[in-house]
């Protein structure tokens, strides 16, 4: 009786392990032997060593992409933390139509992404894009400026675009978990005359301790593979300004259909993912535990 | 009191503020979409000024966009058909039986969860080519589960956790199978879980960008989301047309979004009071 429940069990399992393992393991471990192969699309590939990461890694191109990478992930999760917080902020309090606004400011994370940045793509546009067109309205700047190709703009916008999209998800963890904060609290911190800076400080940010790190570390992950940000609004460029790694890894294998050293760029990348997917997943788990 | 005024005043400007950032974005989509060309290009307004749909016509005449609304929608709901089904067993298996090994499925299907899809492109690329499915909508449908199905499964594990195990006991003291039991007890329970994973599920594959501008090339084979991006470089006035397309893009998932919402909220509530 009991084998035969087990045995129940495995089999609800079981198509989800074919798809895991087909779609995920699979191709996770073929990844790390592309790296290793002169594999190219429509040949068999040798295994040939370390070439392609020797390869990788004495390309300047690879340098760029880790500082872009890194610069792009690091300001970007930064802002997004920042105006989370404040927008949470503002949603906790008592105000009208709460429900209203609250669905309101959630509505760039509810759209496509692919959407989202098309449509910014066409307000930097240097020639008929609304945010030029309204700074020289407003006296601000007297020529138009080309965001997207210039190589002093381009990063920012791409962030600002990546920013608008993806800080409601922040703004929505906050507020989830402002409201699970007894009101209590706050009212002691007030007897004790604790000023509304010293609460947030003091009631509202340790109350807020694990879900900031189950999000901030979740985002890191997503924000250091975001592809589509580059892909659609600069392409890499202006002359790799915005050359991030998923976009490296994109042009390597489809543009120049060069799986092996395509393969090897993300490989570099996977020890420093891996150890933060690692830390989420065990906060995740402590907090589903819990 | 003069200190709850003074954060009344920041709260509600603030508000203001950030209402605005998220408006402008949004209207201009919607404005362009409604613009005749000579006022996008030639006489700059902020507002529509001769409202048309032209844009809308051209996008589907021209451009033959419901094709490829189609197309996402048949992947979509496809890929979201075969996931709630195949999450639903493999939550239930995981939460409901016992055997060796499941939490280590349990954690791997998280693993699964926040692993990026960037990792795994170039490899899911080579088995496409491999399977003979390059260029078919069928490729989507297939690896779209590779990320849906984790998501829900992580989803629907939390939801059956939520309803006590003891209905369903009750019911097999009188005579129905397990199975029987996810079906005619948990399952109706869960409605609203079901429904929200479902809605995740289609939201999920309808916005995939990355795994289809890899395997689709045909213009009558890409999804939205890709026919939109290969219409940016094809033409300098495009804007009017490619809006459109967006708002098209757009209308659907919204729509989701708001009913998720109530799902969600309710499928809580429903949980936190029979829990």
């Amino acid at each position: 009786m009991r084998t035969r429940e087990s045995l129940g069990g495995i089999g609800l399992l079981a198509p989800t392990v074919l798809i895991l393992v087909g779609l995920v393991l699979y191709p996770f471990f073929y990844a790390i032997w592309l790296a290793f192969s002169d594999k190219t699309v429509g040949s068999p590939g040798q295994f040939v060593g370390l070439r392609n990461f020797i390869y990788v890694l004495g390309w300047p191109q690879f340098s760029t992409a880790v500082v872009n990478t890194v610069v792009f992930t690091v300001s970007a999760v930064a802002i997004k933390f920042v105006l989370g917080m404040a927008v949470a902020l503002v949603l906790n309090q008592q105000i009208r139509a709460r429900n209203v606004f609250r669905a309101f400011l959630l509505l760039p994370w509810a759209m496509p992404a692919f959407v989202v940045y098309l449509v910014w793509r066409w307000l930097y546009d240097p020639l008929s894009g609304l945010i030029n067109y309204a700074l020289i309205d407003l006296g601000l700047i007297t020529n138009p400026i080309a965001f997207l190709s210039d190589r002093n703009t381009a990063m920012l916008s791409v962030i600002i675009a990546h920013v608008w999209r993806n800080f409601p998800f922040y703004a929505i963890s906050f507020l989830a978990g402002m409201q699970t904060i007894s009101q209590e609290l706050y009212d002691a911190a007030q007897v004790d005359g604790a000023s509304r800076v010293q609460q947030f400080r003091h009631v509202t940010l340790p109350g807020l301790y694990h879900i900031i790190g189950v999000v901030v570390l979740l985002t890191t992950i997503w924000t250091a593979n975001a592809f589509e940000p580059v892909y659609l609004l600069t392409g890499g460029g202006p002359s790799d300004a915005t050359m991030v790694y998923t976009m490296l890894v994109y042009v390597m294998g489809m543009m120049n259909l060069r799986l092996g050293e395509a393969a090897a760029v993300s490989t570099l990348f996977l020890p420093l993912l891996i150890g933060l997917v690692l830390a989420v997943t065990v906060l995740l788990q402590r907090k589903a535990n819990a | 009191m003069r200190e709850t005024l003074s954060i009344r005043v920041t709260t509600y400007a603030l508000l203001a503020l950030f209402v605005v950032m998220v408006a402008v974005p949004l209207f201009w989509m919607v404005a362009t979409s409604l613009k005749t060309n000579k006022d996008l290009y030639e006489d700059f307004t902020y507002l529509p000024k001769r409202p048309t749909l032209q844009h809308f016509v051209r996008v589907i005449q021209r451009e033959d966009l419901l094709t490829n609304i189609w197309n996402s929608f048949a992947v979509a709901s496809t890929t979201t058909a075969v996931t709630v089904v195949v999450s639903a067993f493999a939550a239930f298996s995981i939460v409901r039986y016992k055997y060796r090994g499941r939490e280590w499925i349990g954690r791997f299907i998280l693993f699964k969860y926040v692993l990026p899809t960037a990792m795994l492109f170039v490899p899911l690329y080579a088995i496409v080519v491999a399977l003979g499915l390059g260029n078919t909508l069928k490729s989507l449908m297939l690896t779209y589960l590779s990320f849906t199905v984790p998501f829900c499964t992580w989803m629907l594990m939390g939801y059956f956790r939520s309803i006590p195990p003891e209905l369903e006991e009750h019911a097999m003291v009188d005579g129905c199978t397990k199975i029987g039991a996810l079906f005619r007890i948990l399952l109706p329970l869960s409605a609203p879980g079901i429904v929200a994973s479902a809605i995740f599920s289609f939201t999920l594959a309808w916005n995939e960008f990355l795994l289809a501008l890899v395997f689709t090339t045909d213009h009558t084979t890409m999804t939205i989301p890709i026919k939109l991006s290969m219409m940016v470089v094809g033409d300098q006035y495009i804007w009017g047309q490619l809006m459109a397309g967006a708002v098209l893009a757009t209308v659907p998932i919204v729509f989701l979004y708001f009913l998720g919402q109530r799902f969600v909220v309710q499928g809580l509530a429903a949980g936190s009071v029979k829990g």
